[in-house]
């Protein structure tokens, strides 16, 4: 017996059957000890951010102490930074509520999240005009789809025509609903039989070492 | 290199620099281009107007500033809505950065002046719960249980409007507002499918596709789509802000790439045609 395998084997199983019988059952005993795992689950992934700000230090210490790459500068400020947050973050015991962290998020980490985004634009726009050529059947398809859906999602196009706004309606209905309820549907089923097989301690992958 | 092969090959910055150009115009003097309100933004709308009085929301703000320029405006608009028909209000954020939204949101809204609202009776916000789909499922089951404190550390058996709602059971609709897929997929499973919750959903254009269907088999009561659906709340709620603004660009922006796609085609057909 490999316990280091089968402990976690029985605990996936344990708790398995205790969502299954919440799902599906109305014993109370049964909802307040999912209620208790759900907690811990909440608890757990709330400590994994912990974890990762670990891991950023490690990895990113280890960088700027060996400066070896171009970008080392970087991660340095990338640790700087992460150090200023939480510094202000505990130091007024407030935590992300208090007006000094709100005030460094707003004045450094929203505008660079913003122009992350929003840079996307240009891109699409330059790839747009790349891909987007009938080249064969199947391009002048997509092409065609793709200029009638730009031109449905184009404010003023079906504002001024609302057939545009209608063919778009038609697109993403019967053909995008359609396709993506198939896709999900396999999804679903996939879904049903790799919990099942995980539940019964046929799916290890998630251990990550059998 | 003839006259089609440059116009299949217009250098990159070029077409930046005018994709820029069509952002500036619009954003720097707005012209207030016509909008058509779309039927998803339009049954948004029309159930929060529908829901009685006092009825209680519970809102997931799950997104963070980069999806803020899409979302944050029609966040604004719907609270706006909810507000003015008087429906209570239990905020929480899947999305780490959710709480760094919320007083951006409410700084937009300003309940209290506008609306005399009261934090804690008329609304509450519970924070950063971590977990996606297991902080779903933990509001939704026994929030006590779960969460004994809103963001700024109050307890909640003092907020009234906390201490009412146990799971859910207690919240008449479900809404959400996120650029994560598997967050608006997330609500589908654990409100509606679980619970039988209705559902409101708000996410980024880009994801319309993957969540529409939800809204077509009538699982999501409404759907946000980005920034048009935005705007069309702003419309429809009286409350014109930045998203009517971004309505303009997004006119702008997109007929300007029709126009860079049919150029390219024409090109490309031309060229091969032979025609110099």
């Amino acid at each position: 017996m490999d316990y280091r395998r089968d402990i976690p084997l029985a605990i996936t199983f344990l708790v398995g059957i205790i969502a299954v019988l919440d799902y599906y059952t109305t014993f109370e005993s049964v909802t307040n000890t999912f209620t208790v795992i759900k907690n811990w689950g909440v608890v757990l992934q709330a400590f994994a951010l912990g974890l990762g700000a670990v891991n950023l230090f490690r990895v990113h210490g280890k960088r700027v102490s060996e400066r070896t790459r171009e970008d080392w500068m970087f991660s340095g400020w990338l640790l700087l930074m992460l150090v200023l947050f939480v510094v202000v973050g505990l130091g007024t015991g407030q935590y992300d509520a208090s007006t000094q962290y709100a005030w460094i998020y707003n004045a450094l980490y929203m505008p660079l999240g913003a122009t992350m985004y929003s840079s996307l634009a240009f891109y699409m726009a330059y790839g747009s005009y790349k891909v987007l050529r009938a080249r064969n059947f199947e391009a002048a398809l997509l092409f065609i789809t793709a200029v009638l859906v730009i031109i449905g999602n184009t404010p003023i196009f079906p504002a001024t025509f609302p057939v545009f706004f209608n063919i778009r309606e038609w697109i993403f209905g019967p053909i995008v609903s359609g396709a993506y309820r198939g896709i999900r549907i396999g999804v679903g089923i996939g879904a049903v039989v790799l919990g099942i097989k995980t539940l019964v301690g046929l799916e290890t992958g998630y251990l990550g070492r059998w | 290199m003839s006259i089609w092969e440059k116009l299949m090959s217009i250098p990159r910055e070029v077409i930046m620099a005018l994709v820029f150009i069509a952002i500036l115009i619009p954003a720097l003097n707005p012209l207030g281009l016509p909008l058509m309100v779309g039927s998803m933004s339009q049954a948004w709308y029309d159930t929060v107007d529908n829901m009685p009085a006092g009825s209680i929301v519970l809102f997931d703000i799950g997104y963070g500033s980069g999806g803020y320029p899409s979302l944050g405006p029609g966040n604004i608009a719907a609270f706006h809505q909810m507000f003015e028909n008087d429906l209570r209000i239990v905020m929480m954020a899947t999305d780490l950065e959710g709480s760094m939204m919320y007083p951006l949101i409410m700084a937009g809204v300003k309940p209290e002046s506008n609306y005399g609202a009261v934090y804690g009776e008329d609304y509450v916000f519970l924070g950063y719960i971590a977990g996606t789909q297991t902080a779903m499922a933990g509001v939704l089951g026994d929030l006590h249980a779960l969460a004994s404190a809103d963001y700024q550390g109050t307890s909640l058996s003092s907020l009234p409007l906390a201490a009412e709602v146990g799971g859910a059971e207690d919240f008449d609709i479900v809404a959400y507002m996120t650029t994560a897929g598997g967050t608006a997929e997330g609500w589908v499973y654990q409100a509606y499918s679980q619970y039988d919750r209705p559902i409101l959903g708000g996410c980024l254009s880009m994801m319309t596709t993957s969540i529409k269907p939800y809204y077509d088999s009538g699982q999501m009561l409404g759907l946000m789509d980005g920034i048009k659906g935005a705007a069309d709340l702003e419309f429809l709620t009286g409350h014109a802000g930045d998203a009517i603004i971004s309505s303009d660009i997004l006119s702008f922006t997109q007929t300007l790439v029709l126009i860079f796609i049919l150029i390219g085609n024409v090109a490309f057909w031309m060229q091969k045609g032979g025609g110099k």
